[in-house]
């Protein structure tokens, strides 16, 4: 069992939340061991959350005007604040990586209702079970809408979401034929969305004999599912997809493999195989420590737990409005991932463009720190108060390395260490550095944007 | 140039080099000695528009003759009196009336049935293939624009070109343009936007650990440095173009010609601009019930017929309709049968548009073959796409066959009548010095490179690695008349490519080392 360390909590809570404060690594820090930090903390059960309001259970209405618009806006932000409350738990990093494993997009699927369940349910199911999950997205309203399975009917289907069922959803490119696709094309026909529901219609069902991945019979939704994940690749493709989100990009598949036998011998149960992930030797290399490309929700939630932010202080139509275009800007607005392969992360996230949109986002939030004029982020403490949270604050080479221990998984070198602390003193000398001394304000913030404007702030 | 100035311009290359710009000014990019020019690409510029989620081809260009065509479409099918006739069996889809003008000029090629050897039908590996042009069971991770800059350009990245090699207007950087030595090129919405964003970035340039975080910050850097270098020469260039010359329709791809068309007058000399235009995953109502030549795909055709031709159109009125080509392309065609949801699922072979004063114009191929289809019910291809690819590069951008058949993967592919002869544009080659090509190359010990001197004069030839390090300086001094060749022994290299460079008072050339 890896020891529960300084460096192996901060690894673990920068994977698998969206950020940490001082006070989250401390408090993590004060339970005896990983395993029980993974099965007390992050793995512990919570109730729902209350919807972002009671119209998601009106009936969709066509032609709402822009009630629709703005009802995706409000649960973009409620989202927002259940990423910015997450405390120490990881289920919202899992409902994110199920929205990017099983995509929608709210383009297509148009009604905020829908994507308001599909979401419920894959935060219902964030380490339930991969075979109920599979089958209850299959015949999710959102879903049936995004891969056109609601119009899908008897004996001339619609292929889309067979085919992404099988490539994108379970088993991986290679692993199905081309016959599999129309023939689970067949199977999956006769589902529809009325309102609210999903609704099996019979007489839309072909409802004949189909031979699927090497088996035969008169198979429905459900025998595809099981079928397919009577197939090994199946747990191998789900578990290379965690360990791509939650460990490097580029899987160890020796690792992969010993992760799929942990969820084949669970019957697909979920939480054993993130537990084993998490408490595994593999998990804490020093090689992946800070290997990992930060997605954008990653950065600016990141950045505002950083400050220790919380959903309280936050203010929709200013903060929140301010998140959504930036993160817009760095390409990740929830709900609406680019294709139905979702967002591909790590290096892709990186470009020209928004490498530098990220370094202008933390330089907004940071100046907005004690700034009477502030148009955004409010209610963020000003630098000195957040400087003096600090133990070491008057000591400006201590607190320099402090904040850079804490929000950097890279160890920076010396001369980097160096000019960080001549970014603080400013004009000043070492002996004169204080927090009363008029400017250090000025100073800490200066400090602080250099700091998350540096590309191994980047890096989690 | 006196050994002074010339030992200065050498430490300004090979200081501020590659991933650890920043600290060098961006100004010494500005008077970069190496600066990109355009006769690398004979000063031809090629723009592609990319049709994400795989165009229904059938419907582009129809083959309004063929029985076939309407059997197995019945519901979605253009009617013959409804296209717009190109010959007497093919018809483009009327949404497209803005190309069919340009092809009647003789302004557009389009090649039928492109595809290639057992079509893959997922939307991603369908797309990574042509991006980079490999075959359907080999994965690549460069794109085949990338490959070509970096062959057309072998200092990269230690010199990088005061000039961006490729422009993405876009949001995620395409494999197209990526290499196995960085991407090489920059992405961006808008010229003055990306300006504005840049300001305050810098780059460092401490040294970088040899860790798996290491390489992702490498690659950060990397991006950041190309970023913080050309922000400036775009923004400079695109103030420089006249605006507004001709109308663009106020679509995305619209505007992101409409980009294009500005940097380029403004005096841009990037030779590739990628643009992008997504939706044409048209699995369900592609048309409208029993008015086919409108809905989804009808709005798609038109949009990018419209942003083509405006294109064109502002190209022909700046004086510039000679140095640009603009190419279609999608990651497949579409099932040759309806489903039962007035769409198509995903196919294989499809048509693909050439647009430009340097083509000949016309339909290139056999009209699609609707009763010999492929197991899977989908159109079987005549044409590799990379046959295309190659077309581009010999007959449009000047590349020698032997380059070009590099950049296809050390693979031959047969041109495509495409492009108008052009009179043979071999580079011209400095008759003062040369530099050839190391052989072997790649190598594993022993390498042997080859310099001429054709006049006396002060050179240096010296090894660097990818990081600007001189490695080894070969030779320095006063040179004499003759041919020289200087063996090379690798075997304690660490894999990998490396950099020779003569610098001498008639100029400079650049060769890269595989080691392997």
């Amino acid at each position: 069992m890896p020891v529960w360390d300084i460096s192996n909590a901060k690894h673990l809570l920068s994977r698998c939340l969206f950020g940490y404060s001082r006070k989250d690594l401390e408090q993590a820090l004060s339970y005896p061991t990983l395993e029980e930090f993974v099965e007390k903390s992050l793995l512990a059960s919570l109730p729902l959350p209350p919807p972002p309001g009671d119209w998601v259970n009106e009936n969709p209405v066509a032609n709402n005007g822009t009630a629709d618009g703005d009802r995706y806006r409000s649960m973009t932000y409620w989202w927002y604040n259940q990423q910015l409350g997450e405390k120490l738990n990881m289920r919202e990093k899992m409902v994110l990586f199920w929205h990017n494993h099983f995509v929608s997009e709210r383009d297509k699927v148009n009604f905020p209702q829908h994507m308001y369940r599909q979401n419920t349910l894959f935060r219902r199911s964030a380490w339930g079970n991969f075979r109920q999950l599979t089958k209850e997205v299959t015949i999710d309203p959102a879903m049936l809408i995004y891969l056109d399975g609601r119009l899908s009917s008897g004996n001339t289907p619609n292929e889309n979401y067979a085919r992404e069922l099988m490539e994108l959803f379970t088993l991986g490119i290679g692993n199905y034929t081309e016959t599999d696709v129309k023939q689970a094309a067949l199977a999956l026909t006769g589902w529809q969305v009325n309102g609210l529901n999903a609704t099996f219609n019979p007489n839309r069902f072909s409802n004949t004999t189909k031979t699927f991945l090497g088996k035969t019979g008169n198979f429905a939704y459900g025998d595809i599912v099981d079928i397919i994940l009577e197939k090994p690749q199946a747990a191998e493709f789900i578990c290379q997809k965690l360990y791509k989100e939650f460990i490097f990009y580029k899987p160890n598949e020796t690792f992969v493999k010993q992760m799929a036998d942990v969820f084949r011998k669970n019957n697909y149960e979920i939480r054993p195989v993130l537990s084993f992930m998490l408490t595994s030797d593999e998990f804490y290399k020093t090689d992946y420590k800070g290997a990992k490309i930060k997605s954008p929700m990653e950065t600016t939630i990141g950045i505002l737990k950083a400050f220790d932010m919380t959903p309280a202080q936050m203010n929709p139509t200013a903060d929140w409005a301010y998140v959504y275009t930036q993160s817009q800007a760095l390409q990740q607005q929830l709900f609406f991932p680019p294709s139905v392969q979702g967002w591909v992360g790590q290096r892709d996230w990186i470009n020209s463009t928004t490498f530098v949109v990220r370094g202008g986002f933390s330089d907004n939030v940071v100046n907005m720190m004690g700034n009477a004029r502030a148009v955004q982020f409010k209610n963020i403490s000003a630098p000195v108060d957040y400087a003096r949270s600090y133990k070491t604050s008057e000591d400006a080479v201590k607190f320099v390395d402090d904040v850079v221990t804490l929000f950097l998984q890279f160890p920076l070198s010396a001369q980097k260490k160096d000019a960080l602390v001549r970014t603080l003193l400013g004009g000043t000398i070492l002996a004169n550095w204080s927090t009363s001394t008029p400017g250090a304000d000025v100073q800490l913030k200066v400090f602080f944007k250099a700091v998350m404007r540096l590309p191994e702030f980047q890096l989690a | 140039m006196n050994r002074k100035e010339f030992i200065q311009q050498l430490s300004l290359i090979s200081g501020g080099v590659a991933f650890g710009m920043g600290n060098i000014p961006v100004k010494a990019f500005a008077h970069n000695p190496f600066a990109l020019n355009l006769e690398a690409t004979n000063g031809k510029i090629f723009v592609l528009v990319q049709l994400s989620g795989g165009n229904d081809g059938l419907n582009t260009v129809v083959p309004y003759e063929n029985p076939l065509y309407y059997n197995k479409r019945a519901n979605i099918a253009i009617k013959k009196e409804s296209v717009l006739p190109l010959t007497s069996q093919m018809g483009l889809n009327p949404a497209m009336s803005a190309l069919k003008a340009l092809y009647d000029n003789g302004k557009m090629s389009i090649v039928q049935n492109v595809g290639y050897p057992s079509p893959n039908r997922s939307h991603f590996r369908s797309t990574d293939i042509w991006l980079t042009a490999s075959d359907a069971n080999e994965v690549l991770d460069e794109g085949w624009v990338g490959r070509y800059l970096t062959q057309l350009y072998p200092g990269f990245p230690l010199q990088i070109p005061d000039q961006p090699m490729a422009i993405q207007l876009g949001a995620v950087e395409s494999l197209l343009i990526q290499s196995d030595l960085g991407s090489t090129g920059v992405v961006f919405n808008d010229p003055n936007n990306f300006y504005n964003l840049v300001k305050g970035t810098s780059v460092d340039t401490d040294p970088i650990p040899n860790t798996l975080a290491g390489e992702e910050l490498k690659f950060m850097r990397q991006v950041a440095s190309q970023s913080v270098a050309y922000s400036d020469i775009i923004k400079k260039k695109w103030d420089n173009a006249t605006k507004n010359v001709t109308s663009f329709p106020s679509t995305n791809l619209g505007t992101q010609l409409k980009i294009v068309g500005e940097l380029i007058s403004g005096g841009l000399q990037t030779p590739f601009y990628l643009t992008t235009i997504g939706g044409f995953d048209t699995h369900a109502n592609q048309v409208v019930a029993n008015a086919t030549t409108t809905g989804t795909h009808a709005n798609l055709l038109k949009t990018v017929s419209e942003a083509v031709a405006a294109f064109q159109k502002d190209m022909t009125k700046r004086g510039l309709g000679d140095k640009v080509v603009v190419m279609t392309f999608s990651e497949f065609g579409r099932r040759v049968s309806q489903n039962g949801t007035m769409g198509t699922d995903h196919g294989s072979a499809a048509p693909l548009f050439v647009v430009g004063n340097s083509v000949l114009g016309g339909l290139i191929g056999k009209n699609p073959v609707l009763s010999d289809v492929d197991s899977n019910g989908d159109i079987k291809y005549e044409f590799d796409f990379r046959q295309v690819y190659t077309s581009v590069l010999q007959d449009y951008l000047g590349v020698e066959r032997a380059m070009a058949t590099t950049i296809m993967g050390n693979k031959e592919f047969k041109t495509v009548p495409i492009f108008k002869p052009v009179p043979d544009t071999t580079l011209a080659t400095n008759p003062d010095f040369n530099l050839e090509q190391n052989f072997p190359n790649p190598f594993s010990d022993l390498t042997r490179i080859t310099y001429t001197i054709n006049k006396q004069m002060y050179i240096k030839l010296a090894l660097y690695d990818l990081m600007g390090r001189e490695i080894e300086v070969l030779r320095e001094g006063m040179a004499q008349n003759g041919s020289y060749t200087i063996p090379i022994n690798g075997l304690n290299w660490t894999p990998g490519y490396y950099l020779c460079m003569l610098r001498c008072d008639a100029g400079q050339k650049v060769i890269r080392l595989v080691k392997m």
